[in-house]
């Protein structure tokens, strides 16, 4: 009895399904670049909110070590008076530090983190347009505490506004919170509509080879050679779709970094080249997953024996 | 070697298609199988091809035990077999070659080999000066010539005809059974399912008639002679 026996395993011609899949792709014609364009979009959107969690986290970290609050003075200060409110900010509880920065300290570091374009160029003594300012740093990072030397900071005599990281911190974490969970809601629907489409797609072309298929498996083609060609044209799509996706993001990220609509108070932005691998390779290896489950879910009637 | 014993095959709607078929063919035997139209015959066909998995008895081709065989094992087991259908089941949009080729590609057949053995195969079948026609271009004898070329392909050991000739012309038909049986003295096994007594008596082969799901007779030199 050879009831175990197997016949070679033939090989898998690359070229062969490639052809398949594409001749499938071109048939579809509107089908296929439909499913691209919705999983692209689904990626985009999973893009920008991966980015943008992770820019949140990034500072929001910065941010909850920092125990700082900025003080603004008024801008017309007279000589002498920054002294007087800097002793006055020293005598409250709470307070850790209290450094000085003049205005030609501010001026520098706007240059500095605007990578000097030569804007501020004619900004410089008489012309500066800032006001004098003071970096307090807390002891206590106890809520009430934080909020009772807000209060204080504000009543100062000179001074102007304060900007309290720490209710910025606060805001940011939980527009966060909120926006991940409208975020993950939506994104599962976009996945579950693009898994639909490209099911679809490959459904119509799984119909139209159905005497192929047949003919297939009467000559001994193994299920994985049946399937294959589809997985080719799902993974065809999904990786067209995920190169569009990241184009796209990339360019808009780099738009938001550069033109400094990012650029809100002390929020830095994390680097194009930094996040430029994690993002293109999760977008590959989410559009070859969608591409693979569409394909063989399309398939899966098709192939019991 | 093709080895029934006691098969038994109902389908899930309860019809009962075979009801009892003992049936030993040895390799390199020819077979005719006829009966009335719902006696059974493309039910054996399909149990032969494992499409159907038999309800009860035991199945044994070529080493491979169809009662016990595994799924994965399947398209291998096919590969022992050549099949030809009434209604020839090839491409319209490729060409004679194209179409043979096929069959050896999808399992997995190296190129350089597909391009040696189409010509060759199709030399067999008298179809060598039609390599690059279209099957529309081809009368329904070329047709399932080539057909049998394809079910050649993958130089199976067994060759199952179901109704071969039913949809070609009278003298198309005995072109067909000529080559089924040149086949058959190149040393495959071949089993052929056909309604046509003259047919039947005019090649004087072993004859199984299959009636109500059961092997009425079983004997060699046609129907009526
Ligand atoms: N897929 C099926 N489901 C239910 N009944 C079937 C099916 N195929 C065939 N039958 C029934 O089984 C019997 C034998 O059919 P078949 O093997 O096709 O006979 P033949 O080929 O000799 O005409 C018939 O009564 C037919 O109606
Ligand atoms: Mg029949």
């Amino acid at each position: 009895m050879r009831n175990e026996k197997k016949a070679p395993r033939g090989r898998y011609s690359v070229r062969f399904f490639l052809k398949q899949a594409f001749t499938s792709l071109w048939r579809n014609g509107v089908m296929s670049v439909a499913s691209v364009a919705v999983l692209m979009s689904c990626l985009v959107v999973l893009g920008a909110f991966v980015l943008l969690v992770a820019n949140l986290n990034k500072n929001l970290d910065n941010i909850a070590k920092l125990n700082v609050i900025m003080v603004f003075c008024d801008y017309d200060l007279e000589e002498g008076r920054a002294e007087e409110i800097e002793s006055d900010i020293k005598k409250l509880s709470n307070v850790d530090k209290c450094v000085y920065i003049s205005k030609e300290e501010s001026l520098e570091k706007m240059k500095e983190e605007s990578g000097d374009s030569g804007i501020y160029d004619d900004m410089t003594g008489e012309n500066n347009p800032l006001c004098e300012s003071f970096e307090v740093t807390y002891a206590n990072d106890d809520e009430t505490e934080v909020f009772n030397l807000e209060a204080e900071l504000r009543a100062v005599e000179g001074v102007r506004k304060i900007t309290s990281v720490y209710q910025t911190a606060k805001t940011i974490d939980e527009f966060k919170n909120g926006i991940m969970l409208v975020f993950t809601l939506f994104l599962l629907i976009l996945f579950v509509v693009s898994l639909f489409v490209i099911i679809n797609t490959i459904k119509l072309s799984v119909y139209a080879r159905r005497h192929e298929i047949t003919v297939m498996r009467y000559v001994g083609a193994t299920n994985t050679f049946i399937t294959l060609p589809f997985v080719f044209e799902g993974v065809i799509i999904g990786v067209t779709a995920s190169i569009v996706a990241y184009v796209i993001e990339a360019l808009l990220y780099t738009y938001i970094s550069t033109t400094g609509i990012g650029d809100v108070a002390f929020v830095t932005m994390i680097e194009m080249s930094k996040i430029a691998v994690p993002l293109a390779a999760g977008f590959v290896l989410v559009g070859i997953i969608t591409g693979v489950i569409g394909s063989v879910a399309s398939l899966r009637k098709y192939l019991k024996s | 070697m093709i080895d029934f014993r006691n098969v038994k095959k109902s389908y899930p709607n309860g019809t009962s298609a075979l009801d009892g078929v003992d049936l030993h063919v040895d390799d390199g035997e020819f077979v005719f199988i006829v009966g009335h139209s719902g006696a059974g015959k493309t039910t054996m066909m399909k149990l032969l091809l494992r499409e159907e998995a038999a309800t009860s008895g035991s199945i044994i081709v070529s080493g491979y035990n169809l009662t016990k065989i595994k799924n994965r094992d399947i398209p291998y087991y096919r590969r022992e077999l050549g099949v030809v259908f009434q209604d020839f089941r090839l491409f319209p949009t490729k060409t004679v070659y194209e179409n043979v080729a096929f069959a050896m590609q999808v399992v997995g057949t190296p190129r350089s080999m597909i391009k040696r053995r189409v010509p060759a195969i199709l030399t067999t079948v008298n179809l060598a000066d039609k390599m690059n026609a279209f099957p529309k271009e081809l009368s329904g004898g070329e047709q399932q010539r080539v057909a049998l070329a394809r079910a050649l392909a993958n130089n199976p050991k067994i060759i199952i005809a179901d109704e071969p000739t039913g949809n070609i012309d009278p003298r198309m038909s005995i072109e067909i059974m000529n080559l089924l049986m040149k086949i058959n003295k190149l040393g495959k096994t071949v089993i052929v399912v056909t309604h046509d007594k003259n047919l039947v008596d005019y090649y004087k082969q072993r004859v199984v008639i299959l009636d109500g799901g059961k092997i009425a007779e079983d004997r060699v030199g046609g129907m009526f002679s």
